[in-house]
């Protein structure tokens, strides 16, 4: 199911996107960027001594998630599901049919770079099109 | 690059197959839209069958399907589709929105390659020490040919059965009708049972002996409402889109505008407030809190038991008040004085009985019946579900709900209802159930254990897991169905009427003929001699009615697995071939009784039973189901019509959107009738327990498991979050047992022992544990008492007492199982 979407990219082929500094998210402990294009809200938030990163659009209808950052918790306010940052994202409770989406980091000295997804974001039949 | 394989589907095809599914699983029933259309094929992001440009991020509430709402299927003609299911934007039920049940139907249809890989597929027959795969045509003549023998030589009512009666998946009013017509009718067996209790029974039958059928009101009517009272049930999790679709909105203040069109001129119309009566504070409790403020929500966090206590002290005070409905009671009641004179009590008295503070049951009591600002009555909509249906004594947990109901008439007024909340959808049509009064029934799983029947039929359901005392009925059918397991293993030959005399020999030296009828393996089919193998949601017709009593045909998609077959066509083959054993052994009278089971599909069977009985038959269509037909319903799409239908207008069914609005009541007076409701004592197992062992243990359902946890404890998603049964146990229980979250525990009583995953929350009572329902490698009713209510034969599944301690703990076990509080 590859092809090429309106910016000219293969639509299986994912950025190579430097989204901030290990030492910045270790102080502040959540980190907003967009991935892989501008319409996708993530974020990266350092739990148990490790770097990860979500899509933070709730995949049940779509909800921006807000980040509780003393529980690692993500929460959506419209229909109360609730996802755990420690563990991969699981569904805590609610209505989505699985974990949030996960942004692949790969960190290269104090670099944090997104490099792929795993999960479908929201909104979305392929996640290099919107 | 990294590529991934989970972030993308295929775009559905603008020629994709769109059929119209009612979600398999809870009562509430949304609606789905199916798009099937051929692998290798896709659409284009500006013209496929959704209908959106699918090159832009769709909005909030947009159109989308996440990973598990897809899935690839493949017919029985070898060809491969592409399947999405995903929630309909035009059912007003759900708008658009699903549960994370309903979510996962695609993921859930079988996939030769996937988690579904095991379903049945075959009939099946035990021979040579294993089952092994027949014939559809040997499976049922063998049944046929032992069933004769029983019914010739020892009656019918040694055929014992266990068999669904409800709607949605694997159910509905074809598959209830036909398995109904071949037990009750054809083989005319009293010896019944419904698929979650031991005995053929109502849940609900004081409500209906009071004149009130249990599902009377409708969402809409729940969302203009000015208080809604959940008893013993918790919507969020269980009836996920009742809440977040009607009782949200009314909670948000979002449904103001209706209510004033709706109310009585000059009529108050304010936000909706919440009262939830549980001994847990569950997700439903804290979220409406969130939503509403905590000055909405009122929780009565009651000890375990003494619900009708509370109803009973809530009946008292609003009559002393004056505040009780004085005009319905004169016009439309009966029985008020005999009821009063039982059911009075003291709020101090009812404070102590129930461990609430009398203020909390007087704030209750002033929110469903203090008249409003404007003067006029508080428009209630109460639910009730297992909490009450499974307490104590059924009878009169739930006649104490329908009495204060009826006091504030809360029944038949627009903004009101008292209803169960449901689980499962319905979709009842069967020939009437001759069996003794509801006193008198025969509660099937515990003669088994007592070594009566020579037969046990399990259609579609687990009792080995869901029943009472599961650990006895377990032991006890595996010793039985092994006595014929022997016997067949002795015999070589392949003579059909040898072998069903050897195996009849068998039951008459206390063996147990087991037959099962399923999508899946489980712990009834290991049991069985035969298995027949059934299909279910999507993979057939079916047609169900929800908990606003809404009658949809949820249309079949694509073929079942092997040679799967609808319920309905199966009854037809077992019926069908005791009447050709009949008819060869020259008895026509007989063989009379298993006439009309011709069917060639499922809408044959919806043609002779729904629509073609009306009120001849106990039916939830009654006289005016002969109006429906598959063709009109498929035109109604998602949205059906609400029973009882009034009339047919051209092809378009007329519904009903409120009962009782008329005042007039399912009683031979017409008068709805209070019932005295004092409070019971403990059961005598129960009490002995409490006098053994250390923890009340209540139990109740999780939003992710589904029923017997059959798909859901297979797909990858909630096998892990899941992985056994969680144990909700209070910090202090937790502290004095040495646990803490992750580790594994077992429960032991008198009854049984089962194990469970520790989850340490103050979300419980002290002293209170909660198991979670219906997994099958973690069985908290193996722990449940043999106890029924004597008037009702339905068992007090949330009550029972145990000794916990800890186990140990596997971390590999619980990897991808968070413990982040729940709510």
């Amino acid at each position: 199911a590859s092809g090429h979407g309106k910016s000219g990219s293969v639509f299986s082929e994912y950025p190579n996107t430097k989204i901030g500094s290990l030492s910045a998210l270790k102080k502040s402990g959540e980190l907003d960027f967009s991935y892989p294009s501008a319409s996708s809200l993530c974020k990266a938030v350092f739990v148990d001594g490790e770097a990860k990163a979500f899509s933070t659009i709730c995949t049940h209808k779509g909800c921006p998630t807000a980040y509780n950052k003393s529980a690692g918790v993500f929460e959506c306010p419209c229909h109360f599901t609730k996802y755990d940052a420690k563990k991969d994202g699981q569904m805590i409770i609610g209505h989505a049919t699985g974990g949030l989406p996960k942004v692949l980091l790969e960190i290269k000295g104090d670099d944090i770079y997104a490099v792929g997804m795993d999960g479908l974001i929201f909104g979305r039949i392929n996640n290099n099109i919107g | 690059m990294a590529i991934t394989l989970n972030d993308r589907l295929p775009i559905p095809h603008k020629d994709a197959e769109v059929k119209n599914i009612t979600c398999e699983f809870c009562i509430v029933g949304c609606g789905y839209k199916a798009y099937k259309w051929p692998q290798g094929r896709e659409g284009a992001l500006k013209n496929n069958a959704l209908g959106v440009d699918l090159g832009e991020q769709q909005p909030t509430y947009g159109e989308w399907c996440s990973e598990r709402m897809y899935n690839t299927v493949t017919d029985r003609d070898g060809k491969k589709y592409n399947l999405m299911v995903i929630p309909d934007q035009d059912c007003v039920v759900n708008i658009g929105q699903n549960s994370v049940r309903g979510g996962m139907m695609g993921v859930s249809t079988f996939n030769a390659t996937s988690a579904t890989r095991d379903r049945l597929k075959e009939p099946m027959i035990y021979r040579g020490g294993m089952l092994m795969e027949t014939s559809w045509e040997e499976a049922a003549t063998l049944v046929a040919k032992v069933y004769k023998r029983v019914i010739d030589n020892d009656g019918a009512d040694e055929i014992s059965h266990k068999t669904f009666d409800h709607g949605g998946g694997g159910g509905g009013f074809e598959n209830t009708w036909a398995t109904g017509k071949l037990f009750h009718t054809a083989i005319g067996t009293n010896s019944a049972s419904i698929h979650n209790r031991p005995a053929y029974n109502s849940e609900v039958h004081s409500s209906r002996e009071m004149g009130i059928g249990e599902l009377n009101s409708s969402y809409y009517d729940t969302s203009i409402s000015d208080v809604m009272m959940v008893v013993g049930c918790n919507p969020y999790e269980c009836q996920t889109n009742l809440f977040n679709i009607h009782m949200q909105p009314n909670l948000e203040g979002a449904t103001i505008e209706n209510k004033k069109k709706e109310y009585e001129s000059g009529e108050s119309a304010q936000k909706g407030k919440i009262i939830f009566v549980d001994p847990r504070r569950t997700a439903s409790v804290v979220i409406a809190e969130k939503i509403a403020g905590k000055d909405n929500v009122l929780h009565l966090k009651l000890k375990p038991g003494t619900d009708i206590t509370l109803m009973n002290a809530l009946v008292t005070y609003i009559f002393e008040k004056g505040w009780e409905a004085k005009d319905f009671i004169k016009n439309h009641t009966e029985n008020f004085a005999e009821m009063y004179k039982v059911n009075k009590i003291s709020l101090k008295d009812a404070a102590k009985i129930t461990d609430l503070k009398e203020s909390d049951i007087v704030k209750a009591a002033e929110w469903i019946a203090k008249p409003k600002k404007s003067g006029h009555r508080p428009r209630n909509a109460i639910y009730y579900e297992k909490g009450i249906i499974w307490g104590i004594k059924n009878y009169e947990c739930v006649a104490s709900v329908v009495n204060l109901g009826m006091l504030t008439h809360s029944v038949g007024r627009v903004g009101t209802g008292i209803c169960r909340a449901g689980g499962h959808q319905e979709g009842y049509t069967r020939p009437h159930y001759n069996g003794p009064s509801r006193q008198n029934l025969a509660v099937i799983d515990t003669d088994i254990i007592e070594g009566k029947y020579l037969v046990y039929s399990i259609w579609a359901t687990n009792p080995f897991g869901q029943s009472i005392a599961t650990e006895r009925l377990r032991n006890a059918v595996t010793k039985r169905s092994q006595i014929v397991k022997d016997a067949i293993n002795g015999y070589h030959g392949n003579d059909l009427d040898e072998l069903a005399e050897i195996i009849y020999r068998a039951t008459k030296i206390g063996g147990l003929f087991v037959v099962d009828a399923d999508i899946y393996p489980n712990q009834a089919t290991q049991r069985s001699h035969i298995v027949f193998p059934a299909a279910t949601t999507m993979e057939m017709n079916l047609t169900s009615m929800s908990g606003e009593r809404r009658l949809r045909l949820s249309e079949k998609v694509m073929d079942a697995p092997g040679s799967s077959k609808p319920d309905c066509l199966i009854a037809a083959d077992i019926a069908n071939a005791l009447k050709a054993e009949y008819l060869k052994a020259g008895n026509k009278e007989m063989a009379k009784r298993f006439e009309g089971f011709e069917w060639k599909s499922e809408e044959d069977a919806f043609n002779d039973g729904f629509a073609g009985q009306g009120a001849s038959m106990a039916s939830q269509g009654g006289g005016t189901g002969k109006l429906a037909n598959y063709s009109n319903l498929r035109k109604a799409g998602n949205n059906g019509v609400q029973l009882p239908i009034i009339k047919r207008d051209g092809d378009k069914l007329i519904g009903t959107r409120l009962h009782y609005s008329d005042g007039k009541f399912g009683t031979k007076s017409g008068r709805a009738t209070f019932l005295p409701t004092p409070q019971p004592a403990m059961p005598a197992q129960v009490a002995k327990q409490q006098k053994r062992f250390k923890y009340w243990v209540n139990t109740g359902r999780i939003n992710e498991v589904w029923q017997s946890n059959y798909h859901t404890g297979r797909l990858e998603f909630t096998a892990k979050r899941w992985p056994m049964a969680p144990l909700e146990i209070h910090p202090k229980d937790a502290k004095d047992i040495g646990v803490i979250s992750g580790d594994i525990v077992q429960l032991s009583n008198d009854y049984g022992s089962t194990r469970a995953i520790a989850v340490v929350t103050d979300c419980v009572r002290e002293g209170e544990v909660f198991g979670g329902f219906g997994f099958q490698n973690s069985i908290i009713n193996d722990l449940c008492t043999d106890y029924v209510d004597p008037d009702t034969k339905i068992p007090f599944y949330k009550g029972t007492v145990a000794d916990i301690v800890r186990v140990g703990r596997s971390e590999p076990l619980i990897k991808d199982m968070t413990f982040v509080e729940r709510a």
